[in-house]
């Protein structure tokens, strides 16, 4: 039994590994179309040469010997900038190959599922725990969810202290009971000037 | 829960930038520097040469065709690559054939239907959730269900997760089989526009 467990362990965490980070399908998807069209035009116009038909949109001979003497041909005002756009796009997708790549979205501990939870949801949670713990409307809590920090700002109401440990300690029990470790750190902010209560 | 080759994806995006980046690389490099553009030319003239000579032994027909066959083979890679993006969809919960010896003979099939709308009927009636969406799909040589659930604002997504682990392991013991199970607790859009529930 502790064997199907433990491969139900590993499936969960595949699953959430997954689900964590992005798949590269969009890229992957645009690249795939461009390189599948240009490779068949240029199937197209290989054959149109082989059985020495006019070519349909590019003569292929002419473009290769163009492409010899590029450096002479164009001037380099339009070679560098045209040269450094490739570059860039190639950069793009050297960082979608390497960079992680993860999602807004956090796992949430659980004994029989994998569970992850998106970062605006989580953030709505934390938002009205802090509400509840300073004691002020909706409208005065602002918390954005980062993968390393929580931020929570509270304005409170005019003349009514907000203890910031109160709602620091609140947000962080919360967090704790939500997602899995490791935990962001939490930092409260009360703004100094406040606001007419709702 | 899709089937998505990620390291393929990872790997090709990967040569491609490689492969974009030395271009514009050496493009911008030629232009502004002479001794790139005297590389350039001397490589350049160099291919053809070989390509010429290659030409003169088989007649230049036979290396159009091969250069039409490479294209039409990369672009063949290219489709397959694109169709098996985001696949994995299953129909079939559980199929399970007595193989075993002193087993009956013959298949018991669940489909995945059975499942998502015992499921779905269950999560419908929850008045934290804007909306639910079940899906099963083949992970890992099993059927895996994954279990959409758009909550409305205020819902604890530690007590819906709870609650709809819950829900699964009813379903486990309704049908004596612990499927993979992926519980996504989204922000829709739906959910994002309505209210909060002040009744609860």
């Amino acid at each position: 039994m502790s064997g199907t467990t433990g491969s139900a362990n590993r499936v969960t965490a595949h699953a959430l590994r997954r689900e964590l980070h992005a798949s590269r399908a969009v890229p992957s998807v645009i690249t795939g179309i461009l390189v599948a069209a240009a490779c068949i035009l240029l199937f197209l116009e290989a054959v149109l040469k082989a059985v020495g038909d006019p070519p349909f949109l590019i003569d292929l001979e002419k473009v290769a010997a163009a492409l010899g003497r590029l450096p002479g041909l164009l001037p380099a005002s339009v070679l560098v900038p045209a040269g450094l756009l490739v570059f860039v796009l190639g950069l793009v997708l050297a960082l979608a190959a390497l960079l992680p790549g993860r999602r807004a979205r956090y796992a949430v501990p659980n004994a029989r599922a994998a569970v992850v939870v998106d970062a605006e949801i989580l953030a709505a949670t934390l938002a009205r725990r802090a509400r509840l713990a300073a004691g002020v409307g909706p409208e005065q809590v602002l918390v954005t969810v980062g993968r390393r920090r929580v931020e929570v700002s509270v304005r409170p109401t005019s003349g009514i202290p907000v203890d910031a440990e109160a709602v620091r300690w609140a947000v962080e029990e919360d967090l704790r009971g939500t997602v899995a470790e490791p935990f962001p750190t939490v930092q409260v902010s009360i703004a100094p000037s406040g606001v007419i209560g709702q | 829960m899709n089937s998505t080759p990620r390291a393929l994806n990872r790997i090709l995006l990967g040569l491609f930038g490689l492969v974009l980046m030395a271009a514009g690389a050496a493009t911008a490099a030629a232009a502004l520097i002479p001794e790139a553009a005297r590389t350039w030319r001397a490589v350049s003239s160099s291919a053809a040469a070989g390509t010429r000579s290659l030409g003169v032994r088989g007649g230049e027909d036979w290396l159009w065709i091969l250069l039409a066959l490479i294209f039409l083979l990369l672009a063949t890679l290219m489709i397959i690559w694109l169709a098996v993006q985001g696949r994995g969809r299953t129909g079939d919960f559980i199929k399970d054939g007595g193989q075993e010896p002193g087993e009956a003979a013959g298949t018991v099939t669940i489909t995945a239907a059975a499942a998502e709308q015992a499921l779905k009927v269950a999560l419908q009636d929850r008045r934290d959730l804007v909306n639910a969406a079940v899906t099963t799909w083949r992970f890992r040589g099993t059927s895996a269900l994954r279990i959409r659930v758009y909550p409305r604002q205020g819902a604890a997504p530690a007590r819906v997760a709870e609650e709809v682990a819950g829900l699964v392991e009813a379903l486990d013991v309704v049908l004596g089989h612990r499927a993979p199970v992926l519980i996504s607790i989204s922000a829709g859009a739906r959910a994002r526009f309505t209210h909060a529930d002040r009744v609860s």
